[in-house]
């Protein structure tokens, strides 16, 4: 079942390689679509399948290795298929980014949907988020629709040490799809994808959007506003409350994300306070009480471990100085450990 | 290479830059009219060395002008290069393939942001690629005018319901900013994610260099400079022309090869001329739009360059009432 889900068009990483005559001979228009598994880390080359979402025309991921030539392969859980979804080392890191002040939270208006870049203080937030988890892997990047969330993860993967490359995929129409192409597979190897998926946006506050939050409480009185803002089934007009926020972000998370994190992909979303609390509140098994009133602070990531299909939270990463950060799991300590060789 | 010829508007002579003690004054809309002599330069091989030196100054009836209110329109317009990607940086062909800023592409956003921020901006476009995107929303972060900028969404009845702002104050306080694939980069089809060094050994220098530097002659599967200028000139005509027209200042964060062909059509540069033109990233190009004309303004170098003002008379007044308007500033 996640197999298939995993070959679900989420999003398109199309890549051909222009020397490779076996690539060449499978090409179909310009639809070649290649499955990279973990089996690629244990140095056995890349083993390729197409699958029947080809003739779909859909899009399929195509997963990127954990880690690359860095890692000793014998540490790496080898996997035989990608339906093997519940081995016993099976193990992926999840980071929750919230992004941080944005133009209109400065002048303390409503922003919901309305998509509106980040401050100054919101460019540093993100740059400090991306210090803190400089050393912890990404494989694949989930974004909102929203520039802001979509600037807070290019930010803070500027200050990644791995040296990988996000690169956005295009799927809103066949010339974006073809025009995005990647013909290089070293290139490929050496990205991580990222998908913007609307279902991350912040919570949709309908006709309070743009409105000054003095005046609107002034208009329609403080407990009213309140009441929009914290309950749990109470939308603002024309809006979303947050139950609905909740109802279509967790549902992208279980379609699209937990995949890739059972598959050993290590996961970076970047969204917004409510989506994420939604999230948070199906990792975290939260009641609705509990999750109106939890907080996030924005541009501190937060780290969970995905293992043996359970989320262990573990706080927030200090920063890349603190050792004790990376003792999380095993993995992650040599992953860290590799990445200062790489470096001294 | 070659150069290009360079079109320069007419010189009007050099005055002193002083207040004509005669002159009376009233408080907001008191104008010094300022027109500026190029320094024309037929080398075009970076167009951000263009220099330029105040002239003139006489007075003028200070009656009623404010920037959009003027008798005859003229508007500005600025093009901003993206700075380094992260492909740039492993020397990676880009084309349209969607990759991020690096920090030092970061940086020059930021750079760019201060050179323009006395600069009015009623409109963005960019490319439907993040490096461009990032650029703009960088860049304005340094703006004066603290007016938002809002990216405006399309793509569903959907997107466009949920993006809706429903405030008359706070929309007027904003910034439309319309993405367009049109603006994209050079598609470089075959190419797209190649290293430059290693494409050069297996085709051959001179063939990648045609590719590259040629009008008409695409890479495989991918655009030659003149599709490329077709459907972004055709976009500038179809949709940023007009707003210039109507007086709104726009400004458009795009890429190399879009930006190029663009500036064909603005200088009204032929083929060759084209092909030899560079532009620097990171450093904003600001061209006046009067009378159905442009004029090329050079660079502007930063804000505390008070020549950079003295463009036009509309500029300078502008940049007057920001002064009054905060003066803790």
């Amino acid at each position: 079942m996640a197999a298939e889900v995993y070959y679900q068009a989420i999003g398109t990483l199309q890549s051909h390689s222009y020397l490779d005559n076996f690539n060449h001979h499978q090409k179909h228009k310009s639809n070649l679509v290649r499955l990279v598994t973990r089996d690629f880390i244990s140095g056995n080359g890349l083993s390729r399948r197409s699958s029947s979402s080809v003739q779909r025309n859909c899009a399929v991921i195509q997963s990127l290795a954990f880690q690359t030539s860095v890692v000793d392969p014998v540490l790496s859980p080898s996997r035989s298929n990608a339906g093997d979804n519940y081995k016993k080392s099976n193990e992926a890191a999840l980071i929750l980014i919230r992004h941080g002040e944005s133009l209109w939270n400065e002048k303390n208006l409503f922003t919901g949907c309305v998509d509106v870049p980040l401050s100054k203080k919101g460019i540093d937030e993100a740059i400090e988020a991306g210090k803190r988890i400089s050393s912890i892997p990404v494989d694949v990047i989930f974004t909102s629709a929203l520039i802001r969330a979509q600037m807070t993860a290019m930010l803070a993967m500027t200050q990644h040490r791995h040296g990988k490359v996000p690169i956005i995929l295009h799927n809103e129409s066949e010339r974006a799809r073809s025009w995005s192409q990647v013909f290089s597979e070293d290139t490929t190897k050496q990205s991580i994808p990222v998908i913007a998926a609307w279902q991350l946006n912040e919570r949709m506050y309908g006709e309070l959007q743009g409105l000054n939050k003095q005046e609107t409480a002034d208009r329609y009185g403080k407990e009213q506003v309140h009441e929009w803002r914290r309950s749990y089934d109470i939308p603002p007009p024309n809006g979303e409350s947050l139950e609905m926020c909740a109802q279509r972000a967790v549902a992208y998370f279980r379609d699209e994300i937990e995949p890739q994190l059972l598959a050993g992909k290590n996961v970076m979303i970047s969204a917004h306070g409510n989506s994420l609390r939604s999230i948070i509140m199906y990792l975290d098994k939260l009641t609705s009480q509990e999750v109106i009133s939890l907080e996030l602070s924005t541009g501190i990531p937060m780290l969970y471990i995905f293992k043996e299909g359970r989320f262990i939270r573990r706080g927030s990463p200090i920063g890349p100085s603190e050792a004790g950060v990376y003792a999380y799991t095993r993995r992650l300590a040599l992953y860290k450990q590799k990445l200062d060789d790489m470096f001294q | 290479m070659m150069a290009a010829t360079f079109k320069c508007p007419p010189t009007t002579g050099l005055h002193g830059w002083g207040i004509d003690a005669s002159t009376p004054r009233s408080s907001r809309n008191f104008v010094r009219f300022y027109s500026m002599r190029f320094a024309c330069n037929t080398r075009y091989d970076k167009l951000h060395h263009v220099h330029a030196s105040i002239s003139h100054a006489s007075f003028v009836d200070p009656t009623s002008l404010s920037v959009s209110h003027e008798s005859s329109i003229e508007s500005t317009l600025i093009l901003i290069r993206h700075g380094e990607s992260l492909w740039n940086e492993k020397n990676l062909f880009t084309g349209c393939c969607d990759v991020p800023l690096t920090k030092r592409g970061v940086e020059e956003a930021i750079e760019a942001g201060k050179r323009i921020t006395y600069i009015p901006v009623d409109m963005i476009f960019t490319s439907a690629l993040i490096r461009a995107q990032m650029t703009a929303m960088l860049a304005m972060t340094q703006h004066h005018q603290k007016k938002v900028p809002i990216i405006i969404h399309n793509e569903s009845e959907e997107a466009t319901t949920w993006t809706q702002v429903y405030s008359d104050k706070t929309t007027k306080q904003s910034i439309p900013v319309i993405t367009a694939w049109e603006l994209n980069e050079r598609m470089y089809g075959e190419l797209q994610g190649l290293n430059k060094q290693e494409t050069a050994e297996r085709y051959g220098h001179e063939k990648v260099h045609e590719w590259r530097r040629s009008f008409d002659i695409p890479p495989p599967k991918g655009e030659s400079l003149e599709m490329c200028s077709k459907r972004a000139v055709a976009y500038f005509k179809d949709f940023i022309e007009p707003q210039l027209k109507s007086g709104k200042h726009v400004m458009v964060a795009a890429h190399g090869n879009s930006l190029r062909s663009i500036i064909m059509y603005l200088e009204r540069l032929t083929s060759q001329e084209v092909t030899s033109l560079e532009l620097s990233t990171g450093i904003p190009l600001l061209y006046i739009y009067k009378e159905g004309k442009f004029m090329n303004r050079g660079s502007p170098v930063g804000p505390t360059e008070a020549g950079v003002y003295a463009y036009t008379q509309s500029l300078s007044v502008y940049r007057q009432q920001l002064d009054e308007m905060s003066p803790c500033e």
